[in-house]
Protein backbone atom coordinates (compact mmCIF):
# COMPACT_ATOMS: atom_id res chain seq x y z
CA UNK A 1 0.00 0.00 0.00
CA UNK A 2 2.59 2.27 1.09
CA UNK A 3 4.54 1.77 -2.22
CA UNK A 4 1.51 2.00 -4.46
CA UNK A 5 1.13 4.94 -2.68
CA UNK A 6 4.74 6.19 -3.41
CA UNK A 7 4.51 5.48 -6.62
CA UNK A 8 1.19 7.26 -7.44
CA UNK A 9 1.24 7.91 -11.39
CA UNK A 10 1.98 11.24 -12.71
CA UNK A 11 -1.59 13.05 -12.96
CA UNK A 12 -2.07 12.10 -9.24
CA UNK A 13 1.23 14.04 -8.08
CA UNK A 14 0.39 16.71 -9.39
CA UNK A 15 -2.78 16.92 -7.83
CA UNK A 16 -0.64 16.81 -4.33
CA UNK A 17 1.90 19.13 -5.46
CA UNK A 18 -1.45 21.61 -6.21
CA UNK A 19 -2.87 20.70 -3.22
CA UNK A 20 0.43 21.80 -1.04
CA UNK A 21 0.98 25.12 -3.03
CA UNK A 22 -2.50 26.08 -2.46
CA UNK A 23 -2.33 25.08 1.15
CA UNK A 24 1.09 27.16 1.42
CA UNK A 25 -0.79 30.25 -0.55
CA UNK A 26 -3.60 30.02 2.29
CA UNK A 27 -1.17 30.11 5.03
CA UNK A 28 0.30 33.16 3.93
CA UNK A 29 -3.08 34.68 2.45
CA UNK A 30 -4.73 34.69 6.05
CA UNK A 31 -8.17 36.95 5.58
CA UNK A 32 -6.70 40.42 4.84
CA UNK A 33 -8.69 42.87 7.08
CA UNK A 34 -8.72 45.97 7.67
CA UNK A 35 -5.87 47.03 9.84
CA UNK A 36 -5.63 48.10 13.74
CA UNK A 37 -5.52 51.67 14.38
CA UNK A 38 -6.31 52.75 10.42
CA UNK A 39 -10.12 53.91 12.15
CA UNK A 40 -8.03 56.25 14.43
CA UNK A 41 -6.27 57.78 12.36
CA UNK A 42 -8.85 58.54 9.93
CA UNK A 43 -11.22 59.66 13.22
CA UNK A 44 -8.29 62.13 13.58
CA UNK A 45 -8.09 63.35 10.19
CA UNK A 46 -11.89 64.13 10.48
CA UNK A 47 -11.31 66.52 13.25
CA UNK A 48 -8.31 68.57 11.86
CA UNK A 49 -11.26 68.69 8.32
CA UNK A 50 -13.90 69.98 10.54
CA UNK A 51 -11.96 72.40 12.54
CA UNK A 52 -12.78 75.52 10.83
CA UNK A 53 -9.73 77.42 12.35
CA UNK A 54 -7.17 74.65 11.03
CA UNK A 55 -9.39 73.12 8.18
CA UNK A 56 -7.43 75.15 4.97
CA UNK A 57 -4.19 76.23 6.57
CA UNK A 58 -2.67 73.45 5.36
CA UNK A 59 -4.06 71.98 2.27
CA UNK A 60 -1.05 70.10 1.08
CA UNK A 61 0.03 68.03 3.74
CA UNK A 62 -3.52 67.10 4.33
CA UNK A 63 -4.19 66.19 1.19
CA UNK A 64 -0.61 63.65 2.03
CA UNK A 65 -2.63 62.65 5.57
CA UNK A 66 -5.51 62.08 3.33
CA UNK A 67 -3.99 59.63 1.23
CA UNK A 68 -1.92 57.71 3.67
CA UNK A 69 -5.52 57.17 5.59
CA UNK A 70 -6.48 55.82 2.78
CA UNK A 71 -4.00 53.41 2.01
CA UNK A 72 -4.21 52.37 5.82
CA UNK A 73 -7.56 51.63 5.35
CA UNK A 74 -7.13 49.45 2.93
CA UNK A 75 -7.23 45.61 4.52
CA UNK A 76 -3.91 44.11 4.50
CA UNK A 77 -2.93 40.34 4.95
CA UNK A 78 0.43 40.96 5.74
CA UNK A 79 0.30 42.57 9.08
CA UNK A 80 3.62 44.27 9.10
CA UNK A 81 2.62 46.18 5.61
CA UNK A 82 -0.90 47.13 7.80
CA UNK A 83 0.94 48.58 10.33
CA UNK A 84 3.23 50.25 8.62
CA UNK A 85 0.64 51.95 6.50
CA UNK A 86 -1.26 52.98 9.72
CA UNK A 87 2.32 54.34 11.25
CA UNK A 88 2.23 56.52 7.82
CA UNK A 89 -1.10 57.60 8.09
CA UNK A 90 -0.78 58.71 11.79
CA UNK A 91 2.62 60.25 11.30
CA UNK A 92 1.15 62.36 8.47
CA UNK A 93 -1.94 63.02 9.91
CA UNK A 94 0.62 65.28 12.75
CA UNK A 95 2.58 66.95 10.20
CA UNK A 96 -0.68 68.08 8.67
CA UNK A 97 -1.85 68.74 12.21
CA UNK A 98 1.55 70.78 13.43
CA UNK A 99 1.94 72.85 10.17
CA UNK A 100 -2.08 74.09 10.24
CA UNK A 101 -1.37 75.32 13.47
CA UNK A 102 1.60 76.90 12.48
CA UNK A 103 -0.13 78.67 9.79
CA UNK A 104 -2.81 79.52 12.59
CA UNK A 105 -0.24 81.20 14.66
CA UNK A 106 1.40 82.96 11.83
CA UNK A 107 -2.26 84.64 10.56
CA UNK A 108 -3.24 85.63 14.30
CA UNK A 109 -0.03 87.81 14.41
CA UNK A 110 -1.42 90.46 12.77
CA UNK A 111 -4.53 90.71 15.18
CA UNK A 112 -1.82 91.24 18.03
CA UNK A 113 0.07 93.58 15.98
CA UNK A 114 -3.13 95.53 15.68
CA UNK A 115 -3.63 95.04 19.45
CA UNK A 116 -0.32 96.34 20.62
CA UNK A 117 -0.92 99.29 17.97
CA UNK A 118 -4.11 100.04 19.40
CA UNK A 119 -2.63 100.29 22.88
CA UNK A 120 0.14 102.45 21.99
CA UNK A 121 -2.82 104.74 19.96
CA UNK A 122 -4.44 104.40 23.48
CA UNK A 123 -1.29 105.55 25.17
CA UNK A 124 -0.63 108.91 22.95
CA UNK A 125 -4.64 109.57 23.27
CA UNK A 126 -4.20 109.04 27.27
CA UNK A 127 -1.11 111.40 27.30
CA UNK A 128 -2.81 114.01 25.06
CA UNK A 129 -5.70 113.62 27.36
CA UNK A 130 -3.96 114.51 30.37
CA UNK A 131 -1.64 117.26 28.64
CA UNK A 132 -5.22 118.76 27.63
CA UNK A 133 -6.50 118.27 31.07
CA UNK A 134 -3.29 120.06 32.88
CA UNK A 135 -4.10 122.72 30.90
CA UNK A 136 -7.28 122.94 31.66
CA UNK A 137 -6.96 122.99 34.97
CA UNK A 138 -4.16 125.67 34.58
CA UNK A 139 -6.75 128.15 32.91
CA UNK A 140 -8.73 127.37 35.28
CA UNK A 141 -6.14 128.78 37.79
CA UNK A 142 -5.85 131.52 36.04
CA UNK A 143 -9.13 132.61 36.30
CA UNK A 144 -9.42 132.13 39.45
CA UNK A 145 -6.72 134.68 40.15
CA UNK A 146 -8.29 136.90 37.57
CA UNK A 147 -11.43 136.28 39.95
CA UNK A 148 -9.17 136.84 42.89
CA UNK A 149 -7.37 140.10 41.09
CA UNK A 150 -11.67 141.57 40.00
CA UNK A 151 -12.58 140.94 43.88
CA UNK A 152 -9.42 143.10 45.62
CA UNK A 153 -9.95 145.69 42.58
CA UNK A 154 -14.27 146.04 43.66
CA UNK A 155 -12.64 146.19 47.32
CA UNK A 156 -10.48 149.02 45.87
CA UNK A 157 -12.84 150.51 43.82
CA UNK A 158 -15.65 150.32 47.01
CA UNK A 159 -12.44 152.14 49.13
CA UNK A 160 -12.16 154.58 45.90
CA UNK A 161 -16.14 155.23 46.54
CA UNK A 162 -16.30 156.07 49.91
CA UNK A 163 -13.16 158.34 50.18
CA UNK A 164 -15.10 159.58 47.48
CA UNK A 165 -17.99 159.47 48.99
CA UNK A 166 -16.28 161.01 51.99
CA UNK A 167 -14.25 163.71 50.22
CA UNK A 168 -17.96 165.00 48.10
CA UNK A 169 -18.83 165.50 51.75
CA UNK A 170 -15.52 167.37 51.88
CA UNK A 171 -15.53 169.32 48.89
CA UNK A 172 -18.13 168.63 46.32
CA UNK A 173 -16.68 170.18 44.07
CA UNK A 174 -13.71 168.41 44.08
CA UNK A 175 -15.29 165.50 43.62
CA UNK A 176 -17.21 166.36 40.71
CA UNK A 177 -14.16 167.73 39.18
CA UNK A 178 -12.69 164.59 39.78
CA UNK A 179 -15.51 162.43 38.06
CA UNK A 180 -15.37 164.76 35.04
CA UNK A 181 -11.64 164.38 35.13
CA UNK A 182 -11.53 159.86 35.64
CA UNK A 183 -14.87 159.85 32.53
CA UNK A 184 -12.68 161.88 30.28
CA UNK A 185 -9.97 160.13 30.74
CA UNK A 186 -11.95 156.91 30.13
CA UNK A 187 -13.18 158.47 26.94
CA UNK A 188 -9.77 159.51 25.54
CA UNK A 189 -8.63 155.93 26.64
CA UNK A 190 -11.28 154.49 24.88
CA UNK A 191 -10.57 156.90 21.72
CA UNK A 192 -7.14 156.07 21.66
CA UNK A 193 -7.55 152.13 21.53
CA UNK A 194 -9.82 152.51 18.51
CA UNK A 195 -7.26 154.79 16.67
CA UNK A 196 -4.12 152.46 17.47
CA UNK A 197 -6.84 149.39 16.28
CA UNK A 198 -7.48 151.08 13.03
CA UNK A 199 -4.00 152.40 13.24
CA UNK A 200 -2.89 148.70 13.22
CA UNK A 201 -5.52 147.40 10.67
CA UNK A 202 -4.30 150.37 8.48
CA UNK A 203 -0.96 149.37 8.64
CA UNK A 204 -0.93 145.99 7.46
CA UNK A 205 -3.52 147.54 4.40
CA UNK A 206 -0.50 149.52 3.81
CA UNK A 207 1.66 146.39 4.09
CA UNK A 208 0.13 145.01 1.33
CA UNK A 209 0.17 148.28 -0.80
CA UNK A 210 -3.57 148.93 -0.38
CA UNK A 211 -5.03 151.62 -1.90
CA UNK A 212 -8.16 152.77 0.01
CA UNK A 213 -11.01 153.70 -2.18
CA UNK A 214 -14.93 154.25 -2.14
CA UNK A 215 -15.42 150.55 -2.68
CA UNK A 216 -13.13 149.54 0.32
CA UNK A 217 -9.06 148.95 0.38
CA UNK A 218 -8.11 147.46 -3.21
CA UNK A 219 -5.20 145.45 -3.15
CA UNK A 220 -3.81 145.03 -6.77
CA UNK A 221 -2.03 142.38 -7.67
CA UNK A 222 0.08 142.22 -10.78
CA UNK A 223 0.68 140.12 -13.39
CA UNK A 224 3.94 138.72 -11.82
CA UNK A 225 1.63 135.97 -10.02
CA UNK A 226 1.23 134.47 -13.51
CA UNK A 227 2.49 133.27 -16.35
CA UNK A 228 1.45 134.49 -19.85
CA UNK A 229 -1.62 132.95 -20.68
CA UNK A 230 -1.75 130.73 -17.74
CA UNK A 231 -3.76 130.70 -14.51
CA UNK A 232 -1.65 128.64 -11.98
CA UNK A 233 0.08 131.01 -9.36
CA UNK A 234 3.77 131.00 -9.92
CA UNK A 235 5.98 129.81 -7.34
CA UNK A 236 7.01 132.23 -4.74
CA UNK A 237 4.42 135.02 -6.07
CA UNK A 238 2.65 134.51 -3.26
CA UNK A 239 4.27 136.79 -0.49
CA UNK A 240 1.39 139.49 -1.21
CA UNK A 241 -1.10 136.92 -0.87
CA UNK A 242 0.47 135.63 2.40
CA UNK A 243 -0.14 139.25 3.90
CA UNK A 244 -3.92 138.96 2.61
CA UNK A 245 -3.71 135.73 4.18
CA UNK A 246 -3.00 136.70 7.81
CA UNK A 247 -4.80 140.09 7.37
CA UNK A 248 -7.53 138.28 7.12
CA UNK A 249 -7.40 135.77 9.95
CA UNK A 250 -7.08 138.64 12.00
CA UNK A 251 -10.18 140.16 10.71
CA UNK A 252 -12.61 136.83 10.19
CA UNK A 253 -15.58 139.34 9.77
CA UNK A 254 -13.87 140.89 6.34
CA UNK A 255 -15.06 139.58 3.06
CA UNK A 256 -13.09 140.15 -0.04
CA UNK A 257 -14.28 140.24 -3.72
CA UNK A 258 -11.23 139.19 -6.12
CA UNK A 259 -11.60 140.56 -9.34
CA UNK A 260 -9.82 139.27 -12.62
CA UNK A 261 -8.45 141.72 -15.54
CA UNK A 262 -6.62 140.83 -18.53
CA UNK A 263 -4.67 143.26 -21.25
CA UNK A 264 -6.61 143.29 -24.81
CA UNK A 265 -4.30 140.39 -26.06
CA UNK A 266 -6.73 138.13 -27.05
CA UNK A 267 -10.37 137.98 -27.95
CA UNK A 268 -12.87 139.09 -25.47
CA UNK A 269 -14.49 135.59 -24.75
CA UNK A 270 -10.45 134.65 -23.67
CA UNK A 271 -9.43 137.21 -21.65
CA UNK A 272 -13.19 136.84 -19.67
CA UNK A 273 -12.11 133.09 -19.21
CA UNK A 274 -8.34 133.70 -18.51
CA UNK A 275 -9.55 136.40 -15.59
CA UNK A 276 -11.90 134.34 -14.36
CA UNK A 277 -9.44 131.53 -14.27
CA UNK A 278 -6.99 133.47 -12.82
CA UNK A 279 -9.59 134.99 -9.93
CA UNK A 280 -10.49 131.75 -9.18
CA UNK A 281 -6.87 130.61 -8.85
CA UNK A 282 -6.48 133.56 -6.38
CA UNK A 283 -9.57 132.76 -4.75
CA UNK A 284 -8.87 128.49 -4.61
CA UNK A 285 -5.23 129.92 -3.03
CA UNK A 286 -6.69 132.04 -0.40
CA UNK A 287 -8.99 128.79 0.72
CA UNK A 288 -6.33 126.54 0.27
CA UNK A 289 -4.60 128.58 3.38
CA UNK A 290 -7.64 128.18 5.04
CA UNK A 291 -9.59 131.33 4.72
CA UNK A 292 -13.46 130.08 4.27
CA UNK A 293 -14.83 130.12 0.32
CA UNK A 294 -17.91 132.09 2.13
CA UNK A 295 -16.12 135.08 2.40
CA UNK A 296 -14.53 135.28 -0.85
CA UNK A 297 -16.30 136.12 -4.66
CA UNK A 298 -14.27 136.01 -7.95
CA UNK A 299 -15.23 137.24 -10.94
CA UNK A 300 -13.69 138.15 -14.06
CA UNK A 301 -13.73 140.88 -16.03
CA UNK A 302 -11.79 140.50 -18.82
CA UNK A 303 -9.96 143.48 -20.59
CA UNK A 304 -12.67 145.76 -19.22
CA UNK A 305 -11.55 149.08 -16.69
CA UNK A 306 -8.08 148.82 -17.77
CA UNK A 307 -6.02 151.14 -15.70
CA UNK A 308 -3.12 151.94 -18.46
CA UNK A 309 -2.86 151.97 -22.00
CA UNK A 310 -3.22 148.99 -23.84
CA UNK A 311 -0.77 150.32 -26.37
CA UNK A 312 2.55 149.44 -25.02
CA UNK A 313 4.03 147.07 -22.89
CA UNK A 314 4.39 148.28 -19.87
CA UNK A 315 0.33 149.63 -19.63
CA UNK A 316 -0.70 145.75 -21.06
CA UNK A 317 1.18 144.42 -18.02
CA UNK A 318 -0.47 147.31 -15.76
CA UNK A 319 -4.09 146.07 -17.21
CA UNK A 320 -3.01 142.40 -16.51
CA UNK A 321 -3.77 142.26 -12.88
CA UNK A 322 -6.08 140.83 -10.16
CA UNK A 323 -7.65 143.22 -7.74
CA UNK A 324 -8.91 141.97 -4.39
CA UNK A 325 -11.28 144.55 -2.50
CA UNK A 326 -11.81 144.22 1.12
CA UNK A 327 -15.17 145.13 1.94
CA UNK A 328 -15.92 147.95 4.37
CA UNK A 329 -12.97 150.21 4.87
CA UNK A 330 -11.54 150.23 8.43
CA UNK A 331 -12.84 153.31 9.54
CA UNK A 332 -16.52 152.23 8.73
CA UNK A 333 -15.84 149.17 11.49
CA UNK A 334 -16.07 150.06 15.13
CA UNK B 1 11.27 1.88 -21.12
CA UNK B 2 8.73 2.96 -18.88
CA UNK B 3 10.95 2.86 -16.08
CA UNK B 4 13.88 5.06 -17.80
CA UNK B 5 11.37 7.40 -18.71
CA UNK B 6 9.96 8.12 -14.94
CA UNK B 7 13.90 8.36 -13.56
CA UNK B 8 14.03 11.12 -16.30
CA UNK B 9 11.13 12.75 -14.57
CA UNK B 10 12.39 12.51 -11.61
CA UNK B 11 15.48 14.17 -12.51
CA UNK B 12 13.48 16.70 -14.32
CA UNK B 13 11.81 17.93 -11.06
CA UNK B 14 14.83 18.07 -9.35
CA UNK B 15 16.05 20.17 -11.42
CA UNK B 16 13.10 22.42 -11.89
CA UNK B 17 12.82 22.33 -8.09
CA UNK B 18 16.83 23.13 -7.65
CA UNK B 19 16.54 26.07 -10.62
CA UNK B 20 13.35 27.66 -8.74
CA UNK B 21 15.09 27.48 -5.73
CA UNK B 22 17.93 29.13 -7.16
CA UNK B 23 15.83 31.57 -9.00
CA UNK B 24 14.40 32.59 -5.28
CA UNK B 25 17.59 33.20 -3.70
CA UNK B 26 18.74 35.14 -6.55
CA UNK B 27 15.53 37.22 -6.23
CA UNK B 28 15.96 37.35 -2.69
CA UNK B 29 19.70 38.31 -2.82
CA UNK B 30 19.34 41.15 -5.49
CA UNK B 31 16.85 43.27 -4.07
CA UNK B 32 19.12 46.69 -4.07
CA UNK B 33 18.69 47.96 -1.09
CA UNK B 34 16.57 51.23 -0.72
CA UNK B 35 19.47 53.98 -1.41
CA UNK B 36 17.17 56.66 -1.99
CA UNK B 37 14.53 56.29 1.03
CA UNK B 38 17.20 55.79 3.34
CA UNK B 39 18.71 59.36 2.16
CA UNK B 40 15.59 61.06 1.86
CA UNK B 41 15.09 60.19 5.82
CA UNK B 42 19.26 61.55 6.21
CA UNK B 43 18.42 64.79 5.16
CA UNK B 44 14.48 64.69 6.34
CA UNK B 45 16.44 64.24 9.89
CA UNK B 46 19.33 67.16 9.04
CA UNK B 47 16.35 69.56 8.13
CA UNK B 48 15.04 69.06 11.70
CA UNK B 49 18.14 69.38 13.19
CA UNK B 50 18.21 72.83 11.41
CA UNK B 51 15.28 73.77 12.58
CA UNK B 52 16.62 73.20 16.29
CA UNK B 53 13.97 70.20 16.59
CA UNK B 54 16.67 68.80 19.08
CA UNK B 55 14.93 71.30 21.51
CA UNK B 56 11.54 71.80 20.33
CA UNK B 57 10.64 68.22 19.26
CA UNK B 58 13.23 66.22 20.43
CA UNK B 59 11.17 62.70 21.18
CA UNK B 60 10.33 62.77 17.57
CA UNK B 61 13.37 63.58 16.11
CA UNK B 62 15.32 60.79 18.19
CA UNK B 63 12.07 58.30 16.93
CA UNK B 64 13.63 59.01 13.20
CA UNK B 65 16.86 58.36 14.11
CA UNK B 66 16.51 54.89 16.15
CA UNK B 67 14.15 54.14 12.82
CA UNK B 68 16.97 55.49 10.79
CA UNK B 69 19.93 52.88 12.20
CA UNK B 70 17.16 50.28 12.23
CA UNK B 71 17.08 50.85 8.54
CA UNK B 72 20.64 50.18 8.17
CA UNK B 73 20.70 47.42 10.12
CA UNK B 74 17.88 45.44 8.16
CA UNK B 75 19.51 46.26 5.30
CA UNK B 76 22.66 44.63 6.85
CA UNK B 77 20.94 41.62 7.69
CA UNK B 78 19.29 41.87 3.40
CA UNK B 79 15.90 42.30 5.03
CA UNK B 80 14.95 45.22 2.19
CA UNK B 81 11.51 45.01 2.66
CA UNK B 82 11.73 46.15 6.05
CA UNK B 83 14.59 47.93 5.30
CA UNK B 84 12.90 50.59 3.30
CA UNK B 85 9.71 50.86 5.80
CA UNK B 86 11.70 51.75 8.79
CA UNK B 87 13.78 54.58 6.30
CA UNK B 88 10.59 55.74 5.40
CA UNK B 89 8.91 55.66 9.00
CA UNK B 90 12.34 57.28 9.95
CA UNK B 91 11.88 60.03 7.22
CA UNK B 92 8.27 61.00 8.30
CA UNK B 93 9.46 61.26 12.15
CA UNK B 94 11.75 63.53 10.57
CA UNK B 95 8.91 65.58 9.32
CA UNK B 96 7.23 65.63 12.14
CA UNK B 97 10.13 66.71 14.33
CA UNK B 98 10.46 69.53 11.76
CA UNK B 99 6.52 70.82 11.75
CA UNK B 100 6.41 70.55 15.17
CA UNK B 101 9.83 72.99 16.07
CA UNK B 102 7.99 75.30 13.55
CA UNK B 103 5.22 75.32 15.56
CA UNK B 104 6.84 75.42 18.76
CA UNK B 105 9.12 78.42 17.67
CA UNK B 106 5.55 80.25 15.94
CA UNK B 107 4.04 79.94 19.30
CA UNK B 108 6.85 81.30 20.83
CA UNK B 109 6.96 84.43 18.64
CA UNK B 110 3.20 84.92 19.87
CA UNK B 111 3.53 84.27 22.92
CA UNK B 112 6.37 86.84 23.55
CA UNK B 113 4.18 89.23 21.05
CA UNK B 114 1.09 88.60 24.04
CA UNK B 115 3.20 89.26 26.89
CA UNK B 116 4.70 92.27 25.24
CA UNK B 117 1.39 93.31 24.63
CA UNK B 118 -0.36 92.58 28.19
CA UNK B 119 3.11 94.47 29.32
CA UNK B 120 2.01 97.59 27.57
CA UNK B 121 -1.40 97.47 28.19
CA UNK B 122 -0.16 97.14 32.28
CA UNK B 123 2.62 99.95 32.13
CA UNK B 124 -0.50 102.05 30.73
CA UNK B 125 -2.83 101.15 33.56
CA UNK B 126 -0.27 101.41 36.25
CA UNK B 127 0.34 105.60 34.68
CA UNK B 128 -3.32 106.07 34.57
CA UNK B 129 -3.23 105.10 38.71
CA UNK B 130 -0.40 107.83 38.74
CA UNK B 131 -2.89 110.73 37.11
CA UNK B 132 -4.06 113.22 39.73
Amino acid sequence: MNTSAYKVPMPGRTLIAAAVASLLLVACATAPVRPDGADAARARLTQLQSNPNLATRAPVSMKDAEMAVRVAEQPQSDVEIGKYNVYMADRKVDIAVAQAETALAVDQRAGFAQQSEKARLDERTREADLANSKLASARVEIADQKSQAEITRLAAADAAQQAAVLAAQQSADAAAQLAAQQSANAAQQAAQQAAQQNAEMQRQLDEMHAKMTDRGAVLTLGDVLFATGRADLKVGATNNLDRLVLFLNNYPNRTVVIEGYTDNIGGDEYNMALSQRRSDSVKSYLTGQGISSMRLTSTGKGLSNPIAGNDSASGRQQNRRVEVIIDNPPVALR
Amino acid sequence: MNVSWQRLTDQRLCLAAGLAGALLATACASTPPPTASLQAARSAISHAEEADAGRYAAPELSDARERLAAANSAVDQKMMPAAQRLAEESRVDAQLAFSKAELAKAVAVNDEMKHSNRTLIEEMQRKSGDQP
